[in-house]
């Protein structure tokens, strides 16, 4: 069972990590977004391959539906945000919200 | 087992191309496809209320939020991003991967489980006995949710 939960550890890890360069190369803040969803979806294959290695398949998958309930909520807000931001800006450019004036 | 690897190299892959595609709408696609992979290793994990989650919730509504808000954005000016960070990113995600492999597997052996007895009932009797508080936290976030999106949204009054 060792085996397959380092196989799923394995590549979620590489799945957060491909995620936090994103965030910390791109400017495009749609991008930037789509690379947070990359890190949940890392944390919610740990979630899962945890409990499955562990036996504990059941409560890891209310965990993780929790999971996705929340990440929704998140999305629908954060998406709202960036419209809102291009309103204000006329560009998806992270470096233009580095500028104080309104 | 292989299948399994095969379908999580896959979501690797799919992911890595959502991050490094130029065009947004490809890059929310292969997001989408990404999730449809990860929803059928649910699936095949036995967490089939998990992955009817992940592949109806996260590969298709979310999938729909990102190319509305793409739409909805889409003027034409591009935002100009690095190219260094493209061309060194498979450099980094090598020696992460070398780093990754030696690593975990010491890592895994170091963490302390805790005791636990076997599973019993079904996934309806742990979600609604053992997580009751749980699901009354997700009810307070989708109103959250709800309520910033409506914040959000609002009309502006004409004094503004």
């Amino acid at each position: 069972m060792t085996n397959t939960w380092y196989l799923y550890l394995f590549f979620s890890a590489g799945l957060v990590f491909a995620g936090l360069y994103a965030l910390l190369s791109k400017r495009n803040l749609i991008r930037l977004f789509i690379a947070i969803e990359v890190i949940s979806k890392g944390v919610s294959l740990l979630l899962l391959a945890t409990g499955f290695a562990k036996g504990n398949v059941l409560v890891a998958q209310a965990l993780v539906v929790t999971f996705i309930v929340v990440e929704v909520s998140l999305v629908a807000t954060a998406l709202a945000i960036i419209i809102n931001i291009y309103r204000h800006t006329k560009s998806l450019d992270v470096r233009k919200l580095a500028r104080l004036k309104g | 087992m292989i299948v399994q690897t095969a379908l999580l190299i896959g979501m690797v892959l799919f992911s890595v191309l959502a991050i490094f595609l130029k065009d947004l709408i490809r890059a929310a696609i292969s997001l989408a496809v990404a999730s449809l992979l990860l929803g059928i290793i649910f699936f095949r994990m036995g967490a089939s209320y998990a992955g009817v989650f992940e592949i109806s919730v996260v590969a298709g509504l979310i999938t729909v939020l990102f190319i509305l808000t793409i739409a909805l954005t889409n003027t034409g000016e591009e935002v100009r991003e690095s190219r260094l960070a493209n061309v060194v990113f498979p450099l980094f995600f090598a020696v992460f991967v070398v780093i990754d492999a030696l690593v975990m597997k010491g890592l895994l052996q170091k963490i302390p489980a805790l005791p636990s007895g076997p599973e019993t009932g079904t996934f309806g009797e742990v979600l609604w006995k053992g997580r009751t508080l749980d699901l009354v936290g997700q009810i307070a976030v989708i109103l959250a949710g709800v309520f910033s999106v409506l914040a959000l949204f609002r009309k502006r009054d004409k004094h503004d």
